[in-house]
């Protein structure tokens, strides 16, 4: 598996026949300096020739009584298995196939779609399980609302007999619906941080080489604070909902 | 002041707790509402502070018709009045202090302010001196001190009170019931439950008697 994986990595860049030395060196500073790109090896048109006679003795004949060579030369470049997920691949041969000199680029489009596939999927399923665990905590939170109002009744009570605005009696629910939502998301934030640590570990063997495609990436910084302002969010409508029935005259 | 026109109340049918209840209540007035357990006491003095709602008829409190105003404004019908009732209401995990000063602070007294008025209103039920104590550490008849303080502190022209003495024996009401009078010659109108016939032939003057529901008498003595 990961022998396979490895050798669909190999991405070939064909070049100009008449590639002049600058272009061939600024394409493999190019190369020598991606991220992505563990080992890029040229190889010249004559090299291309033996390689393939090598492999096809049979056809020796046939490239002997050609004119020109019709190899062009081209780079093979072998990526890290690591950095494969298949947006940045994408992105960094996109990159190269614009360089003056860089004619074609051979790479195995299938196992590129079929990783970006299954990145769809897993972004499927997270959408999925975050919407579930959205609804949950709204519930939750709610409902911890709804007892924590229950258990002030009185005092609401109170205070509406004494004539305080609706607005006024809001205010302390609300605030406390906003805390309760703020710490909670911050609260998953920890709790995801410490998963992402742990699970890779926890999976171990049973992942193979997948594990290395997989990418625990923890949350960005907009979307860390989406997820604490979501979490204000719902526990202010939580509070504001569970109030509505007390607030009724 | 206060005035009722033809309230009925239904809560189930087809026992009506209210039927065809008019009367009109004087600013300054001192009254006591009476009749049997069960013969529309509460129902009444609900129906006066917008609790619930009659099935028909009219009130006007202070020029307005109450039933017009809004769910979100009735705050300023309640800010008129001061409401006590039998089982005092008071939040045990607030001190003395707090039950009163809370009437000032939805009004957005300043906190000096507030300090000085629930003072006026502890002292005036003779419960300064227990200002800073839980409710709890109180006798019902201070408890029941504590909730008019809070029910005077804000002076509101009108002061409802259900059995406010309900819990209390004999000695205890009468000196809730002086409380009650001495409020009223400060010049809010008065309009106290009570099925306490002892009660009412001491203090009263102004009696509606509620029977079944329906008003059976007015008398002033
Ligand atoms: N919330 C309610 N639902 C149904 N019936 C009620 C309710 N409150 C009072 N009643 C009925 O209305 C009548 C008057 O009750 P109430 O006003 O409490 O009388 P009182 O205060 O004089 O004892 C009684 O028959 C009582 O059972
Ligand atoms: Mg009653």
């Amino acid at each position: 598996m990961a022998d396979q994986v490895s050798q669909n990595m190999a991405v070939v860049f064909f070049l100009e026949k008449d590639v002049s030395e600058d272009q061939l060196r600024s394409i493999e500073e190019k190369l020598a300096g991606s991220s992505l790109v563990l080992q890029a090896n040229f190889i010249s048109s004559r090299d291309a020739v033996t390689k393939f006679t090598e492999r096809f003795p049979e056809l020796q004949g046939i490239v002997d009584n050609l004119r020109s060579n019709p190899f062009p030369p081209s780079f093979e470049a072998t990526l890290k298995e690591n950095l494969l997920s298949s947006d940045i691949t994408a992105e960094v041969i996109a990159e190269m196939v614009i360089l003056p000199g860089v004619e074609d680029v051979q790479f195995n489009r299938d196992w590129i779609e079929r990783m970006q596939s299954l990145s769809r999927l897993a972004s499927a399923i997270g959408f999925f399980l975050g919407g579930i665990l959205i609804l949950a905590s709204f519930f939750i939170i709610s409902n911890v609302i709804k007892l924590n109002v229950f258990s002030r009744k009185d005092e609401i009570e109170i205070l509406r007999m004494s004539g305080a605005t609706n607005t006024f009696i809001r205010i302390p629910f609300l605030l406390e619906g906003v805390v309760l939502g703020f710490l909670g998301g911050l609260l998953s934030l920890l709790l995801l941080l410490v998963l992402i640590q742990i699970f890779p570990l926890y999976l171990g063997g049973s992942l193979g080489a997948l594990r290395d495609l997989i990418n625990f990436r923890y949350l960005t910084f907009p979307q860390s604070v989406n997820i604490v302002l979501g979490g204000a969010t719902i526990g202010f409508t939580g509070s504001l909902t569970s109030l509505a029935r007390f607030l009724k005259n | 002041m206060i005035e009722l026109y033809h309230v009925w109340k239904q809560y189930q049918k087809p026992h009506w707790a209210l039927s065809d209840v008019s009367f009109h209540v004087e600013r300054g007035d001192f009254w006591f509402i009476t009749g049997p357990s069960g013969s529309g006491k509460t129902t009444l003095l609900k129906i006066m502070f917008r609790e619930i709602l009659p099935t028909q008829g009219q009130i006007i409190i202070d020029r307005r018709n109450i039933l017009k105003i809004s769910d979100h404004r009735i705050y300023q019908l309640r800010r008129k009045m001061g409401i006590v009732f039998q089982d005092f209401r008071l939040l045990f995990h607030k001190k003395v202090f707090d039950n009163v000063a809370i009437v000032l602070e939805i009004l957005g007294v300043p906190r000096k302010e507030i300090r000085r008025r629930v003072f006026a209103a502890l002292r005036m039920v003779n419960l300064h001196n227990k200002m800073w104590e839980y409710p709890s550490h109180l006798s019902y008849g201070e408890q029941q001190r504590v909730a008019i303080a809070r029910a005077v502190v804000n002076q509101p022209t009108i002061i409802l009170a259900d059995e406010p003495t309900g819990n209390l024996d004999t000695e205890l009401a009468f000196e809730i019931m002086s409380l009650f009078r001495e409020i009223n010659k400060r010049g809010a109108t008065v309009i106290i439950c009570t099925h306490d016939r002892e009660l009412i032939r001491h203090f009263g003057q102004k009696i509606l008697f509620l029977y079944k529901g329906k008003l059976l008498r007015k008398e002033a003595l």
